[in-house]
């Protein structure tokens, strides 16, 4: 069964923000990408570097190399060690260079009047079987908020 | 050691090529021959290029090679079939050209393209036109472009002509769209574009090593493939053979060893720097392996010949590597005692499978037409 961890106010997450804290001996990243919560499991499954203190920011994309874009501006997390990319909602690596996954978890925001918000993209979650190659993968994790508060389930 | 055994050619349809020499060094006898190509108002000038700053102690060319006559070795096309075609049951030899690949280092442009394209008309007219196991390459001179893309066009359609030989060092790395038209043209010709060594630290180009000018041969030769490496990672991460997907190249002597290392660093930094190149749509390393092909001389010649062959292994030489001699220069190999003992399929695919694919060679060479 899941547990429910209380992070914080949404006023104390604003988009574009990240808080990680330690849940039930993991430490996790919880992310506002553009009034979107998501949670990653702050560890690389490359070298198990603190993925979550990484960049945020964009990618790039081409078909021709002369006419390279910019996408995916705030949902895009670099790990600080290496550079990898994943996307923030999914937990997926950008070009799959090992061909893994970060795991997910769902993540919401939920109303004082015990409304329950829309729950954020969760299609990660706990996905690790499916993951193919030699890396282990990052975990995500379900995220609400409920009373203004943000709250992560894992 | 023990050597592979000669199996000269039959020159049957049915029977493939057994040893495809793909750099051999042909030469003129007098500069005359192809100042007779040249326009008229370069005539004067004659064949300049930049000589090789480096002295080399071992003589250039084989004395072995030089012809009875005493011509220069690489001139005569009698003694270059039985000394070395017949000797080793050669059924292709892929010329390349010579030192004179230096004129693609001369900062005159327009001249040195119109030398380039002399040399190419006369190679088609006294080797091409031999026919037997001649093939050929065309060279260009890399800072004239789009006239170097109207000569491609021009005479790549020769039957003999099997690719374009470009210097190794040049102006700017490879895979500056400067040289693009360049690549259109020979992928729309189906020819792969070579890169030979020698230019290194001459005419316009960059220094013959990343540390600046060595002071001997020795320095200049054991760094070949540092040049291939910088023009390689040019080639694909400024994105041409993702643009020019049926284009091929060739690295010649710039030895092999190094590929396993260049290619794992280029992907290993692919997956973080992936941003940065976002045409590439697979790992760098498959580019090349799908793309590029090596040649085997100078072989390096490890204690342990199986460290080689691990090293072969490692970078799938049964599609990547191709045979070479280097004949009739000093460091040549020979086509029986270079390589280390290797299964069947590798061999063949190296000796002569790779080279048969990537250049359409029919099994006999004697179908091929001489125009």
């Amino acid at each position: 069964m899941e547990k429910r961890f209380e992070i914080c106010s949404t006023d104390e997450l604003p988009p574009g923000k990240r808080t990680i804290v330690e849940l039930n001996g993991h430490s996790i990243g919880v992310f506002n990408v553009n009034g979107e919560y998501h949670a990653l499991k702050n560890d690389c499954p490359h070298q198990r570097a603190p993925l979550c203190m990484g960049k945020v920011t964009g990618t790039t994309s081409a078909t021709d190399p002369e006419k390279v874009e910019w996408e995916d501006d705030g949902q895009i997390l670099r790990c600080p060690w290496h550079g990898w990319e994943f996307d923030i909602a999914t937990g997926e690596s950008v070009f799959n260079p090992h061909k893994v996954r970060a795991r997910s978890f769902d993540t919401a925001v939920e109303s004082t009047s015990g409304d329950t918000s829309e729950e954020s993209a969760a299609d990660g979650g706990c996905d690790c079987g499916a993951v193919e190659g030699d890396q282990p993968p990052v975990d995500t994790y379900e995220v609400d908020v409920e009373d203004q508060q943000v709250v992560v389930y894992l | 050691m023990s050597g592979r055994q000669v199996e000269q050619s039959t020159g049957s349809e049915d029977t493939a090529p057994t040893l495809i020499d793909c750099d051999i060094h042909q030469k003129w006898k007098d500069p005359k021959e192809v100042i007779a190509y040249l326009p008229d108002q370069y005539k004067d000038r004659g064949v300049q290029s930049p000589s090789i700053l480096y002295d080399n102690v071992a003589e250039f060319s084989r004395r072995d090679a030089i012809p009875d006559d005493g011509s220069p070795a690489g001139s005569s096309i009698e003694k270059m079939k039985e000394h070395h075609f017949e000797e080793f049951g050669v059924d292709y030899a892929v010329l390349t050209g010579n030192s004179y690949l230096n004129l693609t280092a001369l900062p005159n442009r327009d001249y040195a393209a119109e030398l380039a394209v002399a040399n190419n008309k006369w190679v088609i007219d006294n080797w091409l036109s031999e026919g037997g196991p001649f093939v050929g390459s065309l060279l260009a001179a890399p800072q004239k472009p789009e006239r170097m893309a109207e000569m491609i066009r021009e005479l790549g359609d020769h039957a003999r002509v099997v690719q374009v030989v470009m210097p190794m060092a040049s102006q700017h790395p490879y895979g500056h769209e400067y040289y693009w038209p360049m690549y259109e043209a020979a992928e729309e010709m189906g020819l792969p574009i070579a890169m030979h060594p020698y230019t290194e630290g001459h005419g316009v180009t960059r220094p013959p090593t990343g540390a600046g000018h060595p002071n001997t041969y020795f320095e200049w030769h054991t760094l070949l493939g540092t040049y291939a490496m910088g023009q390689l990672v040019s080639l694909v991460a400024e994105g041409v053979l993702a643009k020019f997907p049926d284009l091929n190249f060739v690295v010649i002597e710039g030895g092999l060893s190094w590929v396993p290392h260049f290619l794992w660093r280029m992907d290993k930094d692919w997956k973080a720097l992936r941003a940065q190149v976002p045409y590439l749509q697979k790992p760098p390393s498959e580019y090349v392996r799908d793309q590029v092909r090596f040649t085997t001389q100078p072989i390096e010649e490890p204690d342990n010949p199986e460290h080689l062959l691990q090293i072969l292994e490692m970078m799938h030489a049964e599609e990547t590597v191709m045979f070479a001699s280097d004949y009739p220069h000093w460091d040549t190999d020979s086509p029986v005692y270079a390589l280390p003992p290797m299964s069947d399929e590798m061999e063949q695919a190296v000796m002569a499978g790779n080279a048969q694919e990537l250049y359409g060679l029919p099994n006999n060479p004697t179908t091929l037409p001489t125009n």
